[in-house]
């Protein structure tokens, strides 16, 4: 009988800390959450997207030289308009964002200007082992922009040996 | 005074809190936050302008490249007389069957695949030449580019000459 009692003693609640598991749980989740979202561009919300029939999902954003190509001011929403007003000088035409992120605009007389950045984010890209065949022009486009200014940056960027365009736009509703 | 001691000592467990049900709460908010943002993600459209090597040959190519123009009104004209893309209006409204008839360059992209089986029968790239006029909208340069990817041709010469001057 006293036997049984000091066994009874033993007994000690089951319970499993789940804090561990917690904590694993939630960096794995991050973990996937981080990986699956979508390869992204550096975006200018300034840019109002043109939309696509048939588009495709980008899935490699390494090698993109972005371009932001902007609408005239009095097409743009007041929001964006607020945003392009405080991120670039009047005037610009086409926005890009150099390598720590600072945007840069350009007007129409400093297309030389325009094709010296993007030969420079070539040789970039270059030295970063980066193919040549792999290095795009992302040309994000205004809906409303005219095309001149469009044809402009493809043209910069042809003089800069860039000859890959991609044309940035937004599933078709 | 030692047996009120004792009591005391009893009653002072470690206090724990059950926080299964808060992980469950956690967990379904996540859930539901990642479910309900809605990302919006950008897709492309990808186009290869010939080089400038390409064109310094002076062999003719065996088809001649395809002409899309497009004018300042939006509409779309192929091998400059057939009209594929009526006048472009940036007020309709999407999901309208005027939408859908204006944006889906249809009949361009049947010329575009006839051109494509043309070019591949003789074991030619396809090249296409896109003229558009300077103020022409860069969404109409969009769609002619999903009409291009559709028919699956990616080798497209960009002329800056303006159609409308002309």
């Amino acid at each position: 009988m006293a036997k049984k009692n000091a066994r009874g003693n033993d007994e000690v609640n089951g319970n499993v800390n789940l804090s561990p598991m917690i904590d694993c749980c939630f960096l794995l989740l991050i973990f996937f959450v981080v990986n699956a979202t979508q390869i992204t561009v550096a975006k200018d919300p300034s840019v109002k997207m043109p939309s696509a029939v048939s588009c495709s999902e980008l899935k490699d954003a390494n090698g993109c030289i972005v371009v932001n190509v902007f609408s005239d001011v009095d097409k743009m929403a007041p929001k964006a308009l607020e945003k392009y007003n405080k991120a670039y000088p009047a005037n610009t035409l086409w926005g890009v964002a150099d390598a720590n992120g600072n945007t840069i605009g350009y007007n129409s007389g400093q297309t030389q200007e325009l094709t010296d950045f993007i030969k420079k984010q070539k040789e970039n890209l270059k030295g970063k082992g980066l193919e040549d065949s792999k290095v795009r022009l992302y040309l994000r486009g205004d809906m409303a922009a005219p095309w001149e200014r469009s044809s402009t940056a493809i043209r910069c960027a042809a003089a800069a040996g860039v000859t890959n365009i991609v044309f940035g736009t937004l599933p078709s509703k | 005074m030692a047996r009120h001691k004792q009591i005391k000592t009893e009653e002072q467990e470690d206090p724990e809190m059950n926080i299964s049900s808060m992980i469950d709460c956690c967990f379904l908010l996540l859930i539901y936050f990642l479910v309900a943002t809605s990302l919006v993600s950008e897709k492309k459209l990808d186009i290869s302008i010939p080089a400038s090597t390409q064109s310094s040959s002076s062999q003719k190519p065996p088809v001649d490249p395809g002409r899309i123009v497009l004018r300042a009104d939006g509409s779309v004209t192929w091998n400059g007389d057939l009209t594929v893309g009526d006048a472009y209006d940036p007020e309709a409204q999407p999901g309208t069957s005027e939408y859908r008839s204006q944006r889906e360059l249809d009949q361009l992209v049947e010329q575009l695949k006839n051109y494509k089986d043309l070019a591949t029968s003789v074991q030619a790239e396809p090249i296409v030449m896109l003229t558009g006029a300077p103020s022409a909208p860069h969404q109409r340069i969009v769609d002619i580019m999903a009409a291009l990817a559709e028919a699956g041709i990616k080798s497209v010469g960009i002329s800056t000459a303006d159609p409308d001057a002309q």
